[in-house]
């Protein structure tokens, strides 16, 4: 399979006021096209914000990001938002909802910024929503919505511009047992449909769906 | 290295988000929170309504009082008998008797721009008829007085040249007078009134002049200058008729100016006054009090309009107040929208796209709130409506540079905002 991603010498080091704090110390990773795999750590390894640097929400402080052949460490912000907007979909443990829309305009936002005509925007959305399950509720606000169809309703909207890569940080961290399971579902549907996922995750039996397990221990990679 | 990548796709990063639907998301935004949308514009109203309405109270003011001095007469002079002066005591202006009838005829036959000569004597009286009582000024003029003033009789008639040589005791009312000795439908034409005392004829009412300023310019009363003299004031000038004032009349509004010179001129000949003397008569025309007038006025509407800009430099720190405080409370929705692609312009032309619909919204309520409490206070205090296109031009330009350049910077902030760190803010 083609190579997706590509780190190398990934690393983060954040600074507050006179200490640097160092969280991520030389990621070396790559990710094939099509495939599912997890990453887990203990709170801290870093894991996270190596989830944030893969899905462009962030930067490296140095160290090479390359993305579907290109060195993203040497684009601007608007080319990094053109990455996030078409390339990768990312799904948040909050879910990240705009609490005014309604869950079909949370779905149309990313196409509000893809340019695309209206009425192709609504049949997306649908057909987005369909997919999730969600079609008789694209009328509510998140606050109308329990918290399994809210996470569906931010998996419909990482999948609306058709990315090639769906980044999922913790997305069963604030669901149940019953529907954390239909949200893996989901997510083993869409890998099995070519998009290549990456979770973060804390707990094994998560971890354990996934074809491939990457573990990231005190901002290193250890197996 | 790589074992093989997809067919390379173009990065767009010039992607823009058209301006109708930027306009219609912050319309929408908007909407939403109604409670801080009002209160923005709430700053912008006040700033703009208070320009307009204040401005227009201001140019109303000055119209008003333009009209009423116009109606005096703008080619009129009037002369005054100048201030007496016992010892070294200054008196006021026309408080010594130095100008006489015989100064306003000479005036009339030897000042070339002099188209018509008027003198008046004027005093305070108390008028009886009926029981009613009133006190009021009478003036004692000539048959030019009518003419002069622009102020004619409305109902009866003024006197003739011959009544006004045998000091016929006729009186013309002014039009309040009437009101407050006369009962309504009564003619007071042919009814005997009592001036301090003696009996006149009424024979005429004079058409309504209006206010001027506190002075009612219908709270008076005209009799023959030589009933005057004789009977309310007594003829006490060494030569001829003592008089108040001479009403000069030029040909025109150019005319004023050699008239205002040759009066001059002829009285200090007649009054054996030589330079560098004090004159003991005073000129002034209404020329120069509307002028006068319209430069307090003027400078009045400026002191004004810096009040309403004040108050709309404080509707637009409400603005950009509300502005910031709406970035610091939108910092998580700013990270949604840049997660899932917004680029930094975008986000930017958000923000200003509501600090824009809110000016033009805020600036279109305040010009009409402006221009009715403007027409109110018109039809309230009786001066003419006006509404200039400058001030409603100069309100709105305000308000639209006030609201941007206050969005501008939170604006920028926002979009400038990283993603990651904007998501983390609750």
């Amino acid at each position: 399979m083609p190579t997706m991603i590509w780190m190398e010498s990934i690393t983060k080091t954040y600074h507050l006021g006179e200490v640097s704090v160092p969280i991520l110390k030389g990621i070396q990773l790559s990710i094939e096209e099509g495939e599912y795999v997890s990453i887990m750590g203990a709170s801290g390894s870093g894991k996270s914000t190596l989830m944030n640097i893969l899905g462009c929400l962030d930067r490296p402080t140095t160290g090479d990001y390359i993305f579907e052949g290109r060195n993203l460490t040497t684009f601007d912000d608007d080319e990094l938002a053109y990455i996030r907007n078409q390339r990768i979909g990312f799904v948040f443990q909050q879910f990240n909802l705009l609490a005014r829309a309604t869950a079909l305009e949370n779905v149309m936002l990313p196409m509000v910024y893809a340019n695309l005509p209206k009425p192709k925007r609504r049949e997306r959305a649908l057909e987005a929503l369909e997919k999730v399950g969600l079609a008789e509720r694209i009328a509510n606000r998140p606050s109308q919505l329990s918290g399994g169809q809210q996470q569906r309703v931010a998996i419909a909207r990482a999948l609306v511009n058709r990315p090639a890569l769906v980044l999922a940080d913790e997305p069963t961290g604030a669901l149940d047992t019953e529907t954390s399971r239909e949200v893996m579902s989901l997510l083993t549907e869409l890998n099995d449909q070519g998009i290549t996922i990456v979770i973060v995750t804390h707990e094994p039996d998560i971890a354990a769906q996934t074809q491939r397990i990457i573990r990231v221990q005190d901002g290193l990679i250890v197996g | 290295m790589f074992k093989m990548f997809k067919g390379f796709y173009k990065v767009k990063n010039t992607r823009t988000v058209p301006l109708l639907e930027i306009l219609t998301m912050a319309a929408e935004t908007l909407w939403s929170n109604k409670l801080r949308t009002g209160l923005t514009m709430l700053g912008v109203i006040i700033g703009i309504s208070s320009v307009i309405a204040i401005t227009s109270v201001g140019q109303g003011v000055q119209k008003g009082v333009e009209q009423q001095i116009q109606a005096l007469g703008t080619d009129v002079i009037q002369i005054l008998a100048g201030a007496a002066r016992s010892g070294n005591v200054r008196q006021g202006v026309g408080s010594s008797s130095t100008l006489t009838w015989e100064d306003a005829k000479a005036i009339a036959t030897q000042a070339p721009s002099a188209q018509m000569v008027s003198a008046y004597l004027q005093r305070g009286a108390q008028v009886v008829y009926a029981g009613q009582n009133t006190s009021t000024t009478i003036y004692g003029t000539d048959l030019n007085y009518p003419e002069v003033r622009n102020t004619h009789p409305q109902q009866g008639r003024y006197f003739t040249q011959e009544e006004l040589d045998i000091a016929a005791e006729l009186a013309i009312l002014g039009p309040t007078v009437q009101k407050t000795l006369f009962a309504q439908g009564v003619n007071p034409i042919g009814e005997r009134i009592r001036i301090q005392g003696e009996a006149y004829e009424v024979i005429g009412v004079m058409e309504a002049k209006g206010a001027q300023g506190p002075m009612d310019r219908d709270d008076q009363i005209f009799i023959p200058l030589t009933t005057m003299s004789k009977r309310l004031v007594g003829n006490n000038a060494l030569v001829g008729v003592s008089v108040n004032g001479i009403l000069v009349k030029g040909a025109n509004q150019e005319q004023l100016e050699a008239a205002q010179f040759q009066v001059t001129n002829l009285l200090r000949l007649r009054h054996n006054i030589y330079p560098p003397q004090a004159d003991d008569f005073r000129l002034t025309n209404q020329a120069d009090i509307v002028s006068t007038f319209t430069s307090i006025v003027g400078l009045f509407t400026v002191m004004v309009v810096a009040i309403a800009g004040i108050s709309l430099v404080v509707g637009g720190i409400g603005i950009a107040n509300i502005m910031l405080v709406s970035v610091v409370e939108r910092t998580r929705e700013i990270g949604i929208r840049k997660a899932v692609g917004a680029t930094n312009s975008a986000i930017l032309n958000q923000f200003l796209a509501e600090a824009i619909v809110i000016s033009i919204v805020g600036g279109c309520i305040g010009m009409a709130t402006g221009i009715l409490l403007a027409f109110v206070a018109a039809n309230i205090f009786k001066f003419p409506f006006v509404i200039s296109l400058l001030s409603i031009i100069a309100g709105f330009g305000l308000s639209l540079t006030v609201g941007l350049l206050a969005g501008v910077i939170p604006a920028r902030n926002a979009s400038k905002l990283d993603p990651i760190n904007a998501l983390r803010s609750d």
